[in-house]
């Protein structure tokens, strides 16, 4: 029988195979022998993100749970969680009937209270100039297009506005902050409401678009002139501008906690759902110091799932004790109200 | 004895022997190899006109040349046309820009550039097809994008900014223009290693003889190579096109985004790969999703298209060439 | 020599020195434009290198990202990196042995007309983009199963079968015929001549064709992001969930805002494309070392 070809050529073949397997076996031996963890994976909401972020080490020291989140956008995270790719979605858009329909037996639970900033680049304007919401929709419909249009500048008395293009960023994929953010514009803006509407995506008539809330971050800090929209600990973390907005009120108010909570007194009932609109809380003492544009974001989960009590324990962890990682990223604590609506919506999960 | 005619390259000169179980087997083994790769492609084609089917029962045909793209709950409304148009745009910029180059590198290779220096050239060519799209969409919006921003967009505005191509210049660096410059530097390195291959085909007896008559090196390539190599650099062309069109994340990455079609080369945009990457992940309706689908068919008849064109040539230049098949082309 | 009293045709040596200046900027923009060429590689290579050399420590092969880190811990890709060794090789894995009998029935078995068919099919899957295999992948095996590291591996298997196919067909085309018929005159079987004999010939185009499909597939990012992008943090060797891997991590790095992400970024990026380029270089370096060896016999 005729040799084998080169033995040397063979050597070399098979050495390379050896080598391939020798650094796969090693590299599985020399990743960190870790104790049997339970996995719970979870996508959706980049605005929620953060605070998530801040979960993964304690509730990995708590209950030795593995936290997996991928934030890739709250429309993105529906559609996970309804094909059961992931064990709970996080999506700051309540869902709608059909989605609830399409999730078949899926709850949505407010499990965090934050706020949309309106976040903007100008170079040597300070931070925490005026805006007020139909001036905003002017700006995301194309109408006003640079810094010192009257409209700005009314708000603004005593500020000099440059002649800056204004460049609008906003998100390119499925978002709840999309969704926010539009829902405010359409509460305040007829226009708005009539032409564009409210969605976690809409047809926008001008703008950049960007990825995720760092996508809009990004285009924002990258661009001098840019007025984009992100949660709040975008803002910080990337050390942004952002508005201060006119509420009901005729206050000009920032996304802070207490503001925050303001306008989550706005809507202390969850509907049948679970859901709750504080957008643009109405002119009211009680809302004085509200900021406009905040809004819960929800955890979405099956009813009935082989991780129930893992779920339930994670999610009554991430409503109380979670809670108390917020502050520091501007993420408000729940109000009583809700949580006590949220614990009875978590005792329903099931196996 | 059996014709063991060169042209015919199949390898069965035995006819008539007693037929063993080892070679069945090989052949059955093989053979389902060869036919799982045709069903292959044919499930790709079926799968991926299934997930269409929903929007093109909606839309129909309308679709392809319709502008539109609104995901709103209640005012879906999707259409083709602007990616359609961006597709379109970005391909034939980048290929009115790469083929000159490419051409330009393969005369180089073949007919100007010292011994020495044609090997490390080529292989530094192919090196540049090697770089992953996505490290080339990392470069873009990192250091293209900014660069073009403040350096070659406000001047060609300045320039020309009385032609509406050459508009207000991007804000952040993410442009059509961008994008167009990204796909030119991708599709080079293939357009100019098939041009350098044809052009390595051209007998030298042409070559020589069109010297020998006096014309210039220059005069000889547009007589006698460009002539020659007519349709191979015309299957290279449409390759090249091919392969721009299907990009899809080194687009993304830097063309800005954008629904409606507007003429500015420094605005934003969307082309159907890009669109499709951009915004699948997040696609919460079934009809959102199926529309995602017919912009990926679009894309796929239009590379299948391209590709088959390509190869329609080169055969037909093959053969008018005389090469038999038992010959490396 | 200019003219000397010729006439007709010859008065076109007249316009001698006009063609020899038309011809020298002609050959100057040929030198441009490969000097153009050269400088757009050097100039990427150059971005990559110098952003990614000063992130590139020990820390990024084996630390996971923390992602929104609030405080300065060391942070890696790791997970990235060893999804993209287990998914690469999976598809390597799948794509290696289909490519090979492919080759195999087309130049051993197949008659013409089918030969030319599939040789048809083999350039169209190659002509598919990469992200509507992902859209493919996506409906075929994602939809209501979840993502994986397999689904992932399987699209860049489908990208990698036409090269790895090709490579094959072109070295088992250059076995000379008197090497089948030398096994035949010896009395062995057509099975047995095609693996023993014919098939160790081919090793050095197999492997080079192999190492240039790793190399692309390596790189590819589109089919990943519909089958496996969403991925925790932690570093997992299980292909059994979805995996993390280098161009999906550099493709969502490069979106952030956070100049820490596009370092960590261009890292990466310099890493793939040090093996991209080791691997190509390394295939075409086995591929002239065969042929040299072949031609010299």
């Amino acid at each position: 029988m005729p040799k084998l070809g080169n033995p040397f050529r063979t050597l070399v073949v098979l050495a390379t195979v050896a080598a391939f397997a020798f650094a796969a076996v090693s590299g599985a031996g020399a990743a960190p022998a870790r104790k049997a963890t339970t996995t719970i994976s979870g996508a959706g909401s980049t605005f929620v993100a953060p605070l998530i972020a801040q979960w993964i080490s304690p509730l990995g020291s708590a209950y030795g749970y593995e936290l997996q989140y991928s934030a890739v956008g709250s429309g993105a995270g529906i559609t996970s969680i309804t094909s059961r790719t992931v064990d709970f979605g996080a999506s700051d858009a309540p869902l709608t009937s059909d989605q609830f329909a399409a999730c078949n037996g899926c709850e949505q639970i407010p499990w965090a209270l934050g706020a949309t900033a309106v976040l903007y680049n100008l170079p040597g304007v300070k931070n925490l100039l005026h805006m007020d919401g139909p001036t905003l929709a002017s700006i995301f419909m194309g109408k006003i297009t640079t810094w010192n249009d009257p409209a700005i500048a009314k708000l603004n008395p005593g500020v000099s506005l440059p002649s800056t293009k204004i460049t609008t960023a906003h998100r390119s994929d499925n978002s709840g902050t999309t969704f926010n953010f539009t829902d405010y514009l359409s509460h305040v803006s007829g226009p708005w409401k009539s032409q564009i509407g409210t969605g976690v995506a809409v047809n926008w008539p001008v703008g950049s678009a960007g990825k995720g809330s760092s996508g809009v971050a990004g285009i924002v800090s990258q661009t001098p002139g840019a007025i984009g929209y992100a949660d709040i600990a975008y803002a910080l973390t990337n050390h942004l501008k952002y508005f201060a907005m006119k509420n009901a009120s005729g206050r000009f108010t920032t996304p802070g906690l207490r503001a925050m909570l303001s306008a989550a007194q706005s809507d202390v009932h969850p509907a049948a759902d679970n859901s709750l609109s504080i957008v643009n809380p109405p002119k009211a003492a009680k809302y004085a110091n509200a900021y406009p544009i905040c809004t819960f974001t929800y955890v979405i989960v099956p009813l009935k799932s082989s991780k129930a009590a893992d779920l339930k324990k994670f999610l009554f962890w991430a409503v109380t004790k979670g809670q108390t990682y917020g502050p520091r990223i501007l993420f408000e604590p729940l109000p009583n109200p809700v949580l006590v609506v949220d614990e009875k919506a978590i005792a329903k999960i099931h196996t | 004895m059996a014709s063991l005619d060169l042209a015919d390259r199949t390898r069965r000169p035995f006819t008539g022997r007693r037929v063993r179980f080892g070679d069945v087997a090989l052949q059955v083994v093989a053979g389902a190899a060869a036919l799982a790769v045709t069903v292959l492609v044919g499930l790709i084609t079926w799968k991926v006109i299934d997930g269409a089917r929903l929007a093109i029962s909606r839309y129909g045909f309308h679709f392809i040349w319709r502008i539109a793209w609104n995901p709103v709950v209640g005012r879906e409304l999707y259409g083709a046309g602007s990616f359609l148009f961006g597709t379109v745009v970005t391909s034939l910029f980048a290929l009115l820009l790469a083929a000159p180059l490419a051409m330009g590198i393969a005369l180089f290779l073949t007919e100007l550039a010292p011994r020495g220096l044609r090997a490390p050239v080529t292989a530094l060519v192919e090196t540049l097809a090697a770089v992953p799209s996505v490290v080339i969409g990392l470069w873009g919006i990192l250091v293209l994008g900014p660069a073009l921003r403040t350096t070659i967009e406000p001047w060609l505005h300045s320039a020309f900014g009385f032609i509406p191509l050459f508009g207000a210049p991007s804000a952040a660096g993410a442009s059509i223009f961008t994008a167009i410059i990204v796909l030119t530097i991708m599709i080079l390195p293939i357009v100019s290693s098939i041009s350098r291959e044809l052009f390595l085909g051209v007998p030298h007896e042409l070559k020589e003889g069109a010297l020998a008559l006096g014309t210039t090196r220059w005069e000889m390539v547009r007589g006698v190579m460009f002539p020659y190599s007519r349709g191979g650099i015309a299957a290279a062309l449409i390759l090249g096109t091919g392969r721009a069109m299907g990009e899809a994340i080194a687009v993304t990455q830097v063309i800005g985004g954008g629904v409606f079609i507007q003429w500015n080369l420094f605005g934003g945009g969307d082309t159907l790969a890009s669109k499709i990457a951009a915004s699948y992940q997040g696609s919460t309706t079934n009809l959102s999703t199926s529309s995602l689908v017919y912009l990926g068919l679009i894309l796929l008849v239009f590379s299948l298209l391209a590709n088959i064109t390509a190869q329609w040539i080169v055969r037909r230049v093959a053969r008018g060439h005389g090469v038999t098949r038992g010959g490396r082309a | 020599m200019s003219s000397q009293g010729l006439t007709g045709p010859a008065l076109h040596l007249d316009r001698l020195p006009r063609r020899r200046r038309v011809n020298r900027v002609m050959e100057l923009l040929a030198w441009l434009a490969a000097a153009i060429a050269i400088a757009i590689l050097g100039v990427v290579v150059f971005s990559v290198a110098r952003k990614g050399a000063s992130e590139l420590n020990f820390s990024l092969l084996t630390k996971d990202p923390i992602p929104f880190s609030l405080t300065n811990a060391p942070q890696g890709l790791a997970n990235a990196f060893a999804g993209s060794l287990v998914i690469v090789g999976l598809a390597t894995a799948m794509a290696l042995p289909v490519g090979i009998l492919v080759a195999i029935y087309l130049n051993e078995f197949a008659p013409g007309s089918i030969r030319n068919g599939v040789s048809l099919v083999l350039d169209l899957l190659n002509g598919v983009p990469a992200i509507v295999i992902g859209i493919f992948v996506f409906g075929l095996l994602v939809v209501g199963h979840g993502q994986n590291g397999f689904d992932g591996a399987f699209a860049l298997a489908c990208l990698m079968l036409p090269l790895v196919a090709r490579a094959t067909m072109e070295v088992l085309a250059l076995v000379p015929n008197s090497l089948r018929e030398a096994g035949l005159g010896l009395g062995s079987p057509q099975w047995r001549t095609t693996l023993s004999i014919v098939l160790p010939q081919t090793i050095g185009g197999i492997v080079t064709g192999t190492v240039l499909a790793v190399a692309r597939v390596a790189g590819e990012t589109a089919p990943l992001l519909f089958t496996s992008s969403l991925v925790g943090t932690q570093t997992s060797w299980n292909p059994h969930h979805a995996l993390q891997t280098i161009p999906v991590a550099i493709f969502e790095l490069s979106e952030s805002p956070d100049p820490a992400d596009h370092a960590r970024a261009w890292a990466a990026a310099l890493v793939l494309l040090i093996f991209i380029l080791l691997a190509s270089l390394g295939g075409r370096w086995i591929a002239t070392r065969k042929r040299t060896k072949t031609t010299a016999r």
